[in-house]
C-alpha cells in the first residue's frame, strides 16, 4: 500500500494513507500514513458507525496539510475485539450425520443468506459468477480428482465462503464474527473438503494450483488443522 | 486491538513478515490547498472491483474503476488473501471503502470536493508490477483535477 504513496506523489499527487501494519510502513515510508490498530480488514475500525469511521477517514485527510513527511501519525483510538459468546451454536444443524454434501448445505444456509441479503441489502457473493450449487460442485469435482483452474477454483470458493459467513451473519444468535468464523472451520462440509483438498492442490504439477495449496486457501491461523 | 506484529497470531505475523515490502527513497510530501477546497479520491487496496469486471489475480498489479455513483450492492472483492477479516466488508462497505464517509465530509464542506472515479489494487502486488499502473493512474488522478489522494489498505 505504501508504495502507491511513492509512485503517485512522485507524479504530482499528494497523498495520506491508513496504514495496518506498523512495521510494514516504517520500511516503506510513504510521505503520509495514519497509523491504525484495527483488525486487518476493517481499515476503518468498525462497521455500520459512520461517527467512527467519519472520525478516522478526517485524521486521515488532515495529515495533508504536512509536508514534513514520510511521516506516520498514530491514531488514538483503539478497537477492542468482542467478547465470544461462549457456547454459540448453530441454529441449524449442519453436522455431518444429517448433511450428507456440500450441495445439502448450501441448499440449508439459502434461507439464512436471504436474510442476511435482505438485511444489507446486498451481498457480496458474487466474483466467479457462478451460483453457489455450481461453485459447490466445483469444489466437489476438485475433491474428486479433476482439478479446474486455479483461478475458477479461488473465485468459487471465495464466493462461497463470502455465502456462508454472510448466511450465519443472520442466524438468530449470529454471536461474534471470530465465532462465525470458527464455525465455518470447525462445524462445515465446506470448510473439511477445503481442507483435504489443500494436499492434492499442492501435489499438482500446475503452479497455480501450488499458490492456491500454499497461500490462498486455507488462511495462516487455520492451516494447523492442515494433516 | 492489534498494536504490533508480535501482537498477532504467530501464523499470521509469520505471514506478513514475509511479504515484499521494499524500502524507498524518500518521497518529497507536496503541498497543497487546505482541505476545504482540495478535491478526493479514494484508492484502495481491498482488490474491490463491481461485479462483472475482471476479477484479480495472483501478482496482478493492476486496478479497477469505481465510478462514485456505483451502489455499493455492485461491488465484490476477489482480493487473492485470505489472511484479513471480510466479515466487515459484508456488512458495510464503509469500513474498507469509506465513499459514503467521504461523501459526508464534502456535505458538511470539511473536504472541498469527491472525485468522479475511484480506485482499487489488490494489495497482495509486487511493487513492481503496480508501479506502471499507477504512474498511468497520476495522470488520470490529475485529468480530474483530484489533488488528494486517500489510500486505503485492507
Amino acid at each position: 500500500m505504501g508504495a502507491l504513496g511513492h509512485f503517485l506523489e512522485r507524479r504530482g499527487i499528494p497523498t495520506t494513507g491508513i496504514s495496518l501494519v506498523r512495521e510494514h510502513t516504517e520500511r516503506v515510508r510513504p510521505p503520509r500514513a495514519l497509523w491504525v490498530t484495527f483488525e486487518l480488514g476493517r481499515p476503518m475500525g468498525v462497521p455500520d458507525d459512520p461517527p467512527f469511521q467519519r472520525r478516522v477517514v478526517r485524521a486521515a485527510l488532515d495529515l495533508l496539510a504536512r509536508t514534513d513527511g514520510p511521516l506516520i501519525a498514530d491514531y488514538p483510538e483503539h478497537v477492542e475485539s468482542p467478547a465470544d459468546f461462549s457456547g454459540w451454536a448453530c441454529p441449524i444443524s449442519l453436522a455431518p450425520a444429517d448433511i450428507s454434501s456440500i450441495d445439502a448445505e448450501i441448499d440449508r444456509l439459502a434461507v439464512w443468506h436471504d436474510r442476511a441479503a435482505a438485511r444489507h441489502g446486498r451481498t457480496t457473493v458474487g466474483v466467479s459468477g457462478l451460483d453457489m450449487a455450481a461453485a459447490g460442485r466445483l469444489v466437489a469435482q476438485a475433491l474428486d480428482g479433476a482439478l479446474p483452474p486455479a483461478q475458477a477454483l479461488k473465485e468459487a470458493v471465495d464466493d462461497l465462503r463470502a455465502y456462508y459467513l454472510e448466511a450465519a451473519s443472520a442466524f438468530p444468535d449470529p454471536g461474534s464474527p471470530a465465532a462465525r468464523k470458527q464455525w465455518f472451520w470447525d462445524e462445515t462440509r465446506l470448510a473439511r473438503a477445503l481442507l483435504a483438498l489443500q494436499p492434492k492442490l499442492a501435489a499438482s504439477d500446475d503452479p497455480q494450483h501450488k499458490i492456491l495449496a500454499n497461500l490462498t486457501l486455507i488462511p495462516a491461523a487455520e492451516r494447523h488443522r492442515l494433516g | 486491538m492489534v498494536k504490533r506484529l508480535a501482537d498477532m497470531p504467530e501464523a499470521e505475523a509469520q505471514h506478513l513478515r514475509r511479504l515484499e515490502c521494499p524500502t524507498y527513497d524518500d518521497t518529497p510530501a507536496l503541498d497543497g490547498p487546505p482541505l476545504g477546497a482540495r478535491r478526493v479520491a479514494i484508492v484502495s487496496t481491498a482488490g474491490l472491483h463491481r461485479r462483472g469486471d475482471r476479477p484479480f489475480r495472483p501478482g496482478d498489479g493492476s486496478y479497477r474503476i469505481i465510478p462514485a455513483d456505483t451502489p455499493a450492492a455492485d461491488l465484490v472483492m476477489s482480493h487473492i488473501s485470505v489472511n484479513f477479516d471480510r466479515t466487515g466488508f459484508q456488512q458495510d462497505l464503509n469500513v474498507v471503502f469509506p465513499i459514503d464517509r467521504l461523501r459526508e465530509l464534502v456535505a458538511d464542506r470539511v473536504v472541498g470536493s469527491m472525485a468522479s472515479v475511484h480506485y482499487s489494487f489488490m494489495g497482495a502486488f509486487p511493487p513492481a508490477a503496480a508501479q506502471p499502473h499507477a504512474e498511468h493512474l497520476a495522470g488520470l488522478l490529475e485529468a480530474d483535477k483530484v489533488d488528494a489522494a486517500l489510500l486505503v489498505p485492507v
